[in-house]
C-alpha cells in the first residue's frame, strides 16, 4: 500500500506538468485578449500597450511559460490580473465552500442513490424498482439548470420553505445539494441495482441464506459489500467532479465556490486565474481518484496494492 | 474576509458579479464602481439624476479657457478611520491612481492632467499639472481646453483615499463615503454600515448588504421572497412583472444606446448608400415592441433623450424596403451581399440578432451570426473583423461628449470605442471643439449638430435607448432608478417598519 501511494503522489508530478503545458498554450491560443477585457468599453493605445508590458504579454511565448513554471514550482500560482489578489488565496477561500456542496451532494446522492439500488435489486419488477427506473431516466436527461431553477420557483418562491441562494447556513445547503446530487442518484441507484443483482444470484448469497442467516444480514452484510466497489468508483469520479466542476449549480444558487471563480475567470480572460485552477482543481481530482482507490482496498481484502 | 452578512436587517442590494477590487485605483468594472461610490467620495460626484453635486469640493472654476481648474475642499472632513481628509489626500490620491507599475487599466479621466501621461509611464517624477496651495484647495492645470473636466473627476478612479493604504486595501477599504465597509465574502456579500459621521448627513439605514448574485432568475426569486430591496427586471419578464407587482415597479430612461456599429471600412460598409440602405431595411419599431416589451425610445442618432444635444424633432429612419433596395441597387449590390453579425450571449442581444438577420435577408443581405463570449467579440470588433457589431454603449457619465468622442472619433477607431472605424475630419474637429468650448450655449449647438452628422454618416444602424425597469419593495422608500451607474449611493433609502 506505502509503495502503491508513493508510486501514484509520483506520478502527480507528470500529470500535473502536462496539465500545466497544455492549458497554458491552450489559453494563448485562444481568442480574446486579458488586456481588452481589462480596459473594458473604452481605452487608449497607450494604456493597452502599458498594461501588455506591465503584465509581461509581449514576452516570448517560452520565457513567460518558464516564468509561469517557476512560481508554480515555488507554490505560487500568480496574482489575479482583475482582482490582483493570489491566486491560491482566492481558490483557498473559495474551496470549503465547494467541498461542503459537492460533500453534502454526494451524501445525499450515496444515501438515496444505493437505498434505491439495493431495494429495487431485492425486489425487481417491483413497483419501487419500475419507479425508481423512470426517475433514474429523468434525472439523468433533465439539465442542472433547468432542475435547479424548478427546485427554486417551487421550495423557495411558492412554498417559502427554503432560501432561493446563497451560503449561510444548513438550510442553504439543501436546494444546490439536491439539484447537484441527482444525476448521480440516478447513476449510482441503477449501478447498485445491477450490482447487487448480480451478487443476490450468486452462490455465495444462496449459501448464507442456506445456512439460515437473517435476510437483511444477506443482502447488506453480504451481497452488498461486494457490491460496493463499482458503487465507489462511480461515487469518486462523480465526486471529483463536483470539486472540479459545479460551476452551473455554484452560479444558479450564488454559491460562493470555486466554480463560479473559474467562470469569472474565463469570461475576463483572467490567464493566470484559469491556469491556476485547472492545475489546483487537478490536484484535487488526481487526490479524490487516489482516495478512492485507497478505498477499495479498505472495502475489498481482495483488493491488495 | 470573515462575518456572516445579517439577512433581512437593512437594505438589501445585489450585483451579478464579485466587484474586481474596491481600490479605486484598480477599479475598472461597473461593479466596483457602484461600491466604491458607497465608500469614497469624489471631489464632485453625481446624484440620482445624474447632475454634477459638489462632493469633498464645495466650490470649483475654471480658467477663461477652460485648461485650468481649481477645487475649493470642504472643511472637517474625516476617513473612516479618524484621519483628516485634505487636498494632499486628493493629490495623493491622483498620484497613486496614476503609480507606474499599477496596473490601473481605468487611467483615461486623469489623462488630461498635464504631465499625468509622462508620470504614468514612468517618465516623470511628478505630475506637472498638479498644485495644492493649502490644505484646502487644489489646482489642475489640463494639456487643453476641456469642459467636462470636472465631470470626469467623478468617476470612480478618482476617488480620494488616505494617504498610505495597507496592502490589502482593496479588500478592506477606508474611505469617506456615506458607508464604512464592514465584510466582504467573496462571490457572496459585502457588508457596509452607516458612516454616522458622514458630511452630507448618514444614510437612513443602519446596515446596507450587497449580494453576489448572477444569476437573474435568483435575483428575481430572492427579491420575490423579500430578500432584496429592490431588483432590475429583465426585457423579457416584463410583462409578468407589470402584471404580478405593478405598483412596485418604476422606470428610467437609460443613458444608453443599443445599435449595430458597421465598420466603415469593410467591403460594401464603405459605401454610405449601403449603411443607410441597412438603417432603412430594419423594422426597429416591431423589434422594440416585440423583443424588449417597448422598454425602447427610437433612435434618430447616438445622443439620447436627456441629454444635452438630444433632437427630438430629428426622425429615424423609417422602414422602406424599397428605398432600401433602390439604395443597393445604386451603389452596385442590386442582389445584395454577405455580411458577418458579431454578438455576445446575452439573452435579448440574441432575438434581436435574429430578427435583424430575418430583416435584412428581405432586401438580399444575408448576415451570418457569430456568436462568441464577450471578450472575444471584443477583441475581433477592436481588430476591425465585424463587419457589424450588436451592442450597447453604457455612458460613463450624462454629456455629448460621452456620445460622440469614444464612440466617433478617428482617434478612438477600436480600443477607444469607434468600433464602425468612422473617420470624418469634420466631425473630428466638431467633436474636439464639443470637448473645449467653455460656451455652454455653442457646446449644446455643437452636439445637436454633431449627432445630426453622425446620423446622416450611418456608422451605425441606430436601435434605440432603453429604458431601465426595477421594481422596489413596498416597505422600502427614498430609492431611485440612478440615471448613472455610481449616482445610487442609498443614503435616501431606508425600510419603514
Amino acid at each position: 500500500m506505502r509503495h502503491f501511494l508513493l508510486g501514484r503522489l509520483a506520478l502527480l508530478v507528470p500529470t500535473l506538468a502536462g496539465v500545466l503545458a497544455v492549458t497554458f498554450l491552450l489559453l494563448y491560443v485562444a481568442p480574446g485578449d486579458p488586456v481588452q477585457a481589462m480596459v473594458g468599453e473604452r481605452a487608449d493605445s497607450s494604456t493597452i500597450a502599458r498594461l501588455r508590458a506591465e503584465l509581461h504579454l509581449d514576452d516570448p511565448l517560452p520565457l513567460q511559460f518558464v516564468r509561469y513554471v517557476g512560481g508554480v514550482v515555488r507554490g505560487d500560482l500568480g496574482t489575479s490580473y482583475i482582482t490582483r489578489r493570489p491566486i491560491l488565496d482566492d481558490l483557498l477561500e473559495r474551496f470549503p465552500a465547494t467541498l461542503e456542496l459537492a460533500g453534502a451532494a454526494m451524501l445525499f446522492a450515496a444515501v438515496t442513490g444505493i437505498s434505491l439500488g439495493i431495494y429495487s435489486a431485492w425486489r425487481p419488477g417491483g413497483l419501487a424498482d419500475r419507479l425508481g427506473a423512470v426517475a433514474a431516466y429523468l434525472a439523468v436527461s433533465f439539465p442542472v439548470y433547468w432542475v435547479g431553477l424548478l427546485l427554486i420557483l417551487l421550495f423557495a418562491v411558492t412554498l417559502r420553505w427554503l432560501p432561493p441562494s446563497g451560503a449561510r447556513g444548513p438550510r442553504y445547503l439543501i436546494l444546490p445539494a439536491l439539484t447537484l446530487g441527482m444525476r448521480s442518484v440516478a447513476v449510482v441507484s441503477r449501478m447498485t441495482r445491477a450490482a447487487m443483482r448480480e451478487m443476490l444470484g450468486a452462490d455465495f448469497v444462496r449459501t448464507a441464506r442456506a445456512k439460515g442467516l437473517g435476510e437483511v444480514r444477506v443482502v447488506l452484510r453480504h451481497a452488498f459489500r461486494n457490491a460496493l466497489l463499482p458503487v465507489l468508483t462511480v461515487l469518486g469520479l462523480d465526486f471529483g467532479s463536483y470539486l472540479t466542476g459545479s460551476i452551473l449549480t455554484e452560479t444558479i444558487f450564488s454559491w460562493p465556490g470555486v466554480g463560479r471563480y473559474v467562470l469569472t475567470a474565463i469570461e475576463k480572460r483572467d490567464l493566470p486565474a484559469i491556469q491556476g485552477s485547472i492545475l489546483f482543481l487537478s490536484v484535487v481530482f488526481v487526490l479524490v481518484n487516489l482516495l478512492t482507490d485507497v478505498l477499495y482496498a479498505k472495502v475489498d481484502p481482495r483488493v491488495e496494492y | 474576509m470573515g462575518g456572516e452578512p445579517p439577512v433581512g436587517a437593512g437594505l438589501a442590494y445585489y450585483l451579478s458579479a464579485d466587484p474586481a477590487s474596491l481600490d479605486p485605483a484598480l477599479s475598472s468594472d461597473v461593479q466596483s464602481g457602484e461600491m466604491i461610490a458607497l465608500l469614497f467620495d469624489n471631489l464632485v460626484q453625481f446624484d440620482t439624476e445624474g447632475r454634477l453635486v459638489p462632493g469633498l469640493a464645495t466650490r470649483w472654476e475654471s480658467d477663461r479657457t477652460g485648461t485650468a481648474y481649481t477645487f475649493h475642499l470642504r472643511a472637517g472632513v474625516r476617513f473612516h478611520d479618524g484621519r483628516p481628509l485634505d487636498a494632499r489626500a486628493v493629490r495623493a490620491s491622483i498620484l497613486r491612481a496614476l503609480a507606474p507599475g499599477s496596473r490601473a487599466a481605468r487611467q483615461w479621466p486623469l489623462l488630461p492632467i498635464a504631465g499625468a501621461r509622462e508620470y504614468a509611464a514612468g517618465t516623470a517624477r511628478t505630475v506637472s499639472g498638479m498644485a495644492v496651495p493649502d490644505d484646502s484647495t487644489i489646482r489642475f492645470t489640463l494639456t487643453g481646453p476641456l469642459n467636462i473636466f470636472p465631470t470626469l473627476l467623478a468617476m470612480p478612479v478618482a476617488a480620494v483615499v488616505p494617504d498610505s493604504t495597507a496592502p490589502s486595501f482593496g479588500q478592506a477599504p477606508v474611505g469617506s463615503g456615506p458607508w464604512r465597509f464592514v465584510s466582504w465574502r467573496h462571490d457572496d456579500a459585502l457588508v457596509f454600515a452607516r458612516n454616522r459621521r458622514y458630511w452630507g448627513g448618514p444614510p437612513r439605514a443602519d446596515t446596507l448588504t450587497v449580494r453576489i448574485i448572477p444569476e437573474a432568475v435568483t435575483q428575481a426569486a430572492e427579491y420575490e421572497t423579500g430578500n432584496l430591496s429592490v431588483v432590475e427586471i429583465p426585457f423579457g419578464e416584463t410583462r409578468r412583472w407589470e402584471l404580478a407587482h405593478p405598483d412596485e415597479l418604476q422606470q428610467r430612461p437609460a443613458i444608453r444606446d443599443l445599435y449595430i456599429a458597421m465598420n466603415t471600412t469593410r467591403g460594401p460598409l464603405r459605401d454610405l448608400r449601403v449603411r443607410r440602405a441597412l438603417n432603412l431595411a430594419i423594422d426597429v419599431e416591431t423589434i422594440l415592441r416585440t423583443q424588449m416589451a417597448g422598454r425602447g425610445v427610437r433612435a434618430a442618432g447616438a445622443i439620447p433623450p436627456g441629454i444635452m444635444g438630444y433632437d427630438s424633432t430629428r426622425a429615424p429612419y423609417p422602414w422602406d424596403t424599397a428605398a432600401a433596395r433602390r439604395l443597393l441597387a445604386e451603389a452596385g449590390y442590386p442582389d445584395g451581399f454577405r455580411l458577418q453579425l458579431w454578438r455576445n450571449q446575452r439573452t435579448e442581444l440574441v432575438r434581436i440578432a435574429q430578427a435583424v438577420q430575418q430583416d435584412l435577408a428581405r432586401i438580399g443581405v444575408s448576415v451570418e451570426i457569430v456568436e462568441r463570449d464577450a471578450p472575444s467579440v471584443r477583441a475581433a470588433v477592436r481588430n476591425g473583423r465585424a463587419d457589424l457589431y450588436l451592442g450597447d454603449w453604457y455612458a460613463d457619465y450624462p454629456d455629448p461628449e460621452n456620445f460622440s468622442y469614444p464612440l466617433f472619433h478617428s482617434s478612438n477607431a477600436g480600443p477607444g470605442g469607434n468600433y464602425a472605424f468612422l473617420r470624418d475630419s469634420t466631425l473630428d474637429a466638431m467633436i474636439i471643439r464639443v470637448r473645449s468650448t467653455p460656451d455652454t450655449a455653442e457646446k449644446a449647438r455643437l452636439a445637436r449638430e454633431i449627432d445630426g452628422r453622425v446620423f446622416g454618416l450611418a456608422p451605425w444602424i441606430f436601435l434605440w435607448f432603453p429604458v431601465d425597469e426595477w421594481a422596489m419593495q413596498p416597505d422600502v422608500k427614498g430609492w431611485r432608478i440612478p440615471a448613472v451607474f455610481t449616482g445610487q449611493r442609498w443614503t435616501q433609502a431606508d425600510r419603514v417598519r
